[in-house]
């Protein structure tokens, strides 16, 4: 009970931090800029206008696509965090063979599947408003989207197969193979060329990155929250059982 | 059962020869092929779904004219009609095993685990590879006859060999699994085909290379070798490592 009791501390804390993230995003942060644009007169408007002599006046076209950034990078790395979470989890059961490491490793793979799928829609949303497609074949974006296929395949295979020992030994087994994408996936874009931004190289201002670390920490605060209501409800389902097989005798 | 009683037996007690590893190796290897020999089942059946493949890429290219040539997706061609061919040829691999209480009695004897493994590997990618040196002939017939080849002799060769070896070691893990699931070849299709990704992209990449050449092809050649070579490596080092688990359970 204590555990449940944290967990909704924590998910009330880190979607207070999200939500106050989102709003640090829209009035706080500095407006990223994207090229900038002329025209001919002077014009009633918030951005900074700057004369360019005989041409006019041009102002930095604002970025406001870039503002998704504090949180689908959040969702993104928390979905990381929580499948190697959960691979660690499966390499426990293997080398245990404790049933409680199996249920862990199954719920961080279904904690990190939903974050994951935020991801991708966040992410696909982005695209369309900065590079005019829904989708693109593209490192980063391919490698996430294989991910996404194994985390998936993961549960087909666990639905698949009656027995439950080998269901959680062949769980864990690809749960190990699948997670060998995520280090790859995140660090792919470092490595090939990628039209996905690699925000973090080029440094960012403090008023930007105030909002990324508030959205990071909640997220993150979000994602166990979740795991662990999960954990808890999953514990309390395998008391019911419990008990209905003794009332049943 | 099988795993408790080699368990139960003290290593000290199981005979340690020097080169028993390998001898077993050729056994359970050389009775794959006898295997194969007398009832010629995988490289039939392997073969004509290649062939009939090859029928349905005909249908597929029909209407794209006499301008199109062929040579630009020969390389997609072919490895999506290899990784078709032996996810069938992986899943009745282990089926036989499996059905006629072969894997059972593997179990049993005294043998290492990652034996087992290296030998069923092995003796998959002997088929797959006999299956391929067929199929090539056949699809430059009917595909490549305009244009010609552009790399060197050896270079499809090298590509094939370095694909199969991760297909067939990845594939026989991921078929010891779904041999043991409710959907035995829907699973594997699920499981292989996000896995393969990578090396898929990467062996096509080559073998594009190798089909068109002209003026940067070597350069494309070796890198997606060096590709195909890393996922291989770490691949198949992770099957190894989760074999044990998986067969024992």
């Amino acid at each position: 009970m204590k555990q449940l009791r944290i967990a909704i501390i924590l998910l009330l804390i880190g979607g207070l931090l999200t939500t106050t993230a989102f709003f640090m995003a829209f009035f706080t942060a500095e407006v990223q800029q994207f090229g900038t644009v002329t025209v001919a007169s002077e014009l009633d408007t918030a951005f900074q206008l700057v004369s360019v002599g005989d041409n006019g006046f041009s102002y930095g076209r604002p970025w406001f696509s870039q503002k998704i950034f504090y949180f689908h990078v959040p969702v993104a790395e928390a979905s990381f965090l929580v499948l190697l979470l959960s691979a660690v989890f499966a390499v426990r059961f293997l080398m245990t063979r404790k049933r409680s490491f199996d249920t862990k490793s199954r719920i961080a793979m279904e904690t990190s599947l939903v974050f994951v799928i935020l991801t991708m829609i966040t992410g696909v949303l982005w695209t369309r408003a900065s590079w005019g497609v829904w989708w693109e074949w593209e490192p980063r974006l391919t490698t996430y989207f294989i991910m996404m296929l194994m985390m998936i395949a993961y549960f087909v295979l666990r639905n698949s197969i009656e027995d439950e020992e080998r269901r959680a030994v062949y769980g864990a087994a690809f749960a190990v193979l699948a997670a060998i994408n995520a280090p790859i996936s995140f660090m792919i874009t470092r490595v090939l060329e990628s039209n996905h931004p690699v925000v973090f190289q080029s440094g960012m201002a403090s008023s930007n990155l105030l909002p990324f670390i508030v959205a990071q920490v909640g997220m993150l605060m979000v994602g166990y929250a979740v795991y662990a209501l999960r954990m808890s409800e999953e514990r309390l389902g395998e008391r019911i059982d419990a008990a209905k097989e003794a009332l049943e005798g | 059962m099988a795993d408790e009683i080699l368990r139960r037996t003290p290593p000290a007690e199981r005979t340690k020869v020097p080169g028993l590893s390998l001898r077993q190796y050729k056994a359970i290897l050389r009775k794959d092929i006898v295997m194969e020999l007398r009832t010629k089942e995988m490289v039939t059946s392997m073969g004509l779904y290649s062939l009939l493949t090859m029928v349905v890429y005909q249908i597929a290219l029909s209407q794209s004219g006499s301008a199109f040539d062929p040579r630009t997706i020969a390389g997609g061609l072919l490895w999506l009609a290899f990784i078709f061919t032996s996810m069938l040829g992986l899943n009745r691999s282990l089926v036989h095993e499996k059905d006629q209480g072969c894997l059972e009695a593997l179990l049993l004897s005294p043998v290492d685990r990652p034996v087992i493994y290296f030998a069923k590997a092995s003796g998959n990618l002997i088929f797959l590879l006999i299956v391929e040196t067929l199929t090539i002939p056949v699809f430059a017939l009917m595909f490549l006859q305009q244009g010609g080849y552009g790399g060197s002799w050896w270079m499809i060769p090298l590509v094939l060999f370095a694909g199969s070896v991760g297909i067939a070691g990845v594939g026989t893990l991921l078929a010891t699994m779904s041999v043991n699931t409710s959907g035995k070849d829907f699973v594997l299709t699920v499981l292989m085909v996000p896995l393969m990704y990578p090396l898929l992209l990467a062996a096509v990449s080559a073998t594009s290379a190798a089909v068109l050449g002209g003026d940067g092809s070597i350069s494309q050649f070796w890198s997606g070798i060096a590709g195909v070579a890393g996922y291989d490596a770490i691949m198949v080092l992770a099957a190894y490592a989760l074999y044990e688990f998986v067969i024992g359970a």
